[in-house]
């Protein structure tokens, strides 16, 4: 050894062995195209891709699932790194706008044909995913709302525990509140809702334009009634400390599910898998599902893009295109409660008549189905990524009682023009 | 006999070193100087993390920065976390490890416990502690619970966020930092404490009068090190905070630098600002490891 290392060519090969080994190349040996899908969360994927590589001998689909988060801290790194993006890569309707500003980093899918498959899909589905002309993503998902509910609390509070029954109790949000107060002098240990931000988030996906005016894109969020009554009363819930003050998903919004926390939860679809996990058999048969106050309203729902940096597109878009075409869609809702959006599907026996025992064996294909129906689309404007979180926050400082509501909302539209830049 | 020239064997000597310590200077160049003026080049400029530079060349970066409260708010914030992190830390350190230091038994087991926290990874510290402080279903709550105290909603207050995130940090760095003053005790050589005791020095008069100085060295290492450390902390007060946006918390109560850059470079693709943000905190680093260092010099005479 010591022989070895004396002379100096020795060592530079050394040095440049462990400077070299710390890269390293990844292609496929065997002549077959590797498709990489980033989701975040599961989408249910995994069967589809198994039965498409069994279909297509010659490609093989690798899947990275990461959280929301990290998902897109990682796709806008690897978009302005030039390199590292998959294939395809899922992009959730509200991040859309800052990636459709920055298109050309995507394949237009129209130049593969995808302007012909509009019509698969609920209209203002197929827009949110265009702009000019240029196709961005082809829609997965959607999130039609509905409520979720504690039939056991409901009864403890003499309120009345059967779906229509409940949904007739409350058709406004109004309404809604209302029985809170109800709800809260017999139960009040057991808050009314998970959070203000929940309800105010699902009243505001009830109006056609939030934050900014659909006309000019002007900043209107102070001058907008359906804002201000969506702060006010989601406001007056959390003042009156009927919320349970947990934001969804976090590990406290977990264990109040778990522990019966709150009552009730305005719900898209794709929520029911996650109360399901963070509930577990303790809270199994003690949910329902009924209609949302207002009826309807979308939150959340994704797209797929194909990122020009990848090297096969065409490829990947036709995976793209198989895995939101409509036999797919009705499978992934079948198999995850993922719910389509494309009317055809939707509106499909077989999803209609789908049932979830979890919740009570509520009639989720025919609930979801219905809200979808109703559904109009909201206006979110170029900034709204900007502004909706200090909303949200306003709320929360309402909740952990350091503002009343006319504070938080004074504040809150003052920080929301500031967020524009 | 030797059959290479010498001038071949001299060549082999003076050339030689410098390879084998080439590999540190080569990765230095790749992974520290490039990003560190590649960082410099990107905040004179108006650059979109997606986009890439917008054109605009000069200072406005650093103009803007030096008038935005929530720097300021930030800074603040990084600097109390520290102080409530450091100085306790300091203390707590320094008195384990003249515990140590004394004849135990199993002393290998009691130096490896005390720096168990420190392997343990970040996240999973966060994660904890997180859950220790949740309002509603945490330990901590529970606890004070016994003694009458209302339930604290520990993320909502400045200083609640504060004192949590600096016990995260204490958490992680005591052991290590007493393992370091551990090495160092016992260094210091024996006769100074056989005369301090013919002296009749008492146990705690010997410890500030020799141990501590006999020391000096690793304490300003520690307090460089620690105050680089707290300067760039991030993980922790990002785990704390429960909506995940990095402001930390509602009113950004508890956003430290390192939580500010992140925001704006990665939450609104401002990589120009946020570029700009991390050379104003590499300098901020700078002035205060040598600000502390000079502290300790003088506090810790070496007579």
């Amino acid at each position: 050894m010591r022989k070895l290392i004396r002379h100096p060519a020795t060592a530079a090969a050394i040095a440049a062995t462990l400077l070299v080994s710390s890269a390293c190349s990844g292609s496929t040996g065997d002549g077959k195209i590797t498709l990489t899908v980033a989701t975040f969360g599961e989408f249910g994927y995994r069967p589809l891709f198994e039965q498409y590589e069994k279909d297509h001998p010659g490609i093989e689909i690798r899947s990275r699932v990461t959280d929301f988060d990290t998902h897109f801290k990682a796709l806008s790194m690897q978009l302005a790194a030039g390199r590292g993006v998959s294939d395809v890569v899922a992009i959730e309707e509200q991040q859309l706008p800052t990636y459709l500003q920055v298109k050309d980093k995507f394949v237009n899918l129209a130049d593969y044909g995808a302007a012909q498959l509009k019509d698969q899909w609920a209209p203002w589905k197929w827009a949110q995913g265009t702009k000019d002309g240029y196709v961005l993503g082809l829609g997965t998902d959607m999130g039609s709302l509905a409520l979720c509910y504690r039939r056991d609390y409901f009864e403890q509070a003499g309120l009345p525990t059967d779906r229509q029954a409940v949904a007739a109790l409350m058709p406004t949000w109004q309404d809604y509140a209302k029985v809170a107060g109800q709800f809260t002098a017999k139960l009040p240990k057991v808050k009314f809702a998970d959070s203000a931000g929940t309800v105010y988030t699902a009243m505001l996906n009830q109006s056609a334009e939030n934050y900014f005016s659909a006309k000019d894109d002007s900043y209107v969020a102070d001058r907008n009634p359906s804002v201000r009554d969506a702060f006010y009363l989601a406001g007056g819930l959390a003042q009156s400390k009927q919320t349970a003050a947990v934001t969804t998903y976090t590990s406290a919004w977990n264990v109040a599910i778990k522990q019966g926390g709150f009552a009730t939860i305005a719900c898209p679809a794709w929520m029911l898998t996650q109360i399901k996990e963070a509930g577990g058999k303790d809270v199994s048969g003690k949910w329902d599902v009924t209609s949302v106050p207002g009826h309807s309203g979308n939150q959340g729902g994704s797209f797929l893009t194909v990122p020009k940096q990848g090297a096969h597109p065409k490829e990947a878009y036709d995976l793209a295109r198989w895995l939101t075409a409509p036999e797919q869609e009705k499978r992934l809702f079948l198999s995850d409660g993922i719910l389509p959006s494309e009317p055809q599907v939707y509106q499909d026996p077989q999803v209609v008549a789908h049932r979830d025992e979890y919740f009570s064996n509520a009639p989720i294909g025919q609930l979801y189905a219905a809200s979808a129906t109703l559904l109009r689309p909201n206006y979110r404007g170029l900034h709204d990524a900007d502004v909706r979180p200090e909303f949200g926050k306003a709320l929360g400082r309402i909740e952990d009682g350091s503002r009343t509501v006319d504070q938080a909302w004074a504040e809150a539209t003052q920080r929301g023009r500031e967020a524009i830049k | 006999m030797n059959t290479r020239g010498t001038f071949g064997t001299r060549l082999d000597r003076k050339v030689t070193p410098f390879l084998f310590i080439a590999p540190f200077f080569a990765i230095f160049a790749v992974f520290g100087a490039f990003p560190l003026l590649y960082t410099a080049w990107v905040s004179l400029h108006d650059w979109g993390l997606l986009e890439g530079d917008r054109g605009r060349f000069g200072f406005a970066n650093y103009a803007e920065l030096f008038g935005d409260g929530r720097f300021y708010n930030a800074l603040a914030n990084t600097i109390g976390i520290f102080l409530l992190a450091a100085v306790p830390e300091f203390f707590l350190a320094l008195g384990i490890a003249a515990l140590l230091n004394r004849k135990l038994r199993a002393s290998t087991w009691w130096q490896t416990g005390v720096l168990l926290p420190n392997v343990v990874s970040v996240v999973a510290v966060g994660l904890v502690f997180t859950q220790l402080y949740s309002r509603d279903f945490g330990v901590v709550n529970e606890v004070l619970g016994w003694f009458g105290v209302s339930p604290v909603n520990w993320q909502a207050g400045r200083w609640t966020s504060h004192l949590a995130v600096a016990s995260m940090v204490m958490w992680r760095w005591v052991g290590y930092n007493a393992l370091i003053y551990l090495a160092a005790m016992q260094a210091v050589p024996q006769e100074l404490y056989e005369a301090a005791e013919l002296d009749g020095a008492s146990h705690w008069r010997t410890f500030w009068s020799v141990t501590v100085p006999g020391i000096r060295p690793a304490i300003a290492f520690t307090v460089v090190a620690g105050t680089v450390n707290g300067l760039q902390l991030f993980a922790e007060p990002q785990l704390f905070d429960p909506g995940g946006g990095g402001t930390g918390g509602n009113d950004r109560q508890f956003q430290t630098l390192a939580m500010y850059l992140y925001e704006k470079g990665f939450t609104k693709f401002d990589a120009g600002y946020a570029a700009a943000l991390s050379w104003v905190t590499f300098l901020i680093c700078v002035v205060f490891a040598i600000f502390n260092y000079r502290l300790v010099r003088r506090f810790v005479s070496a007579s």
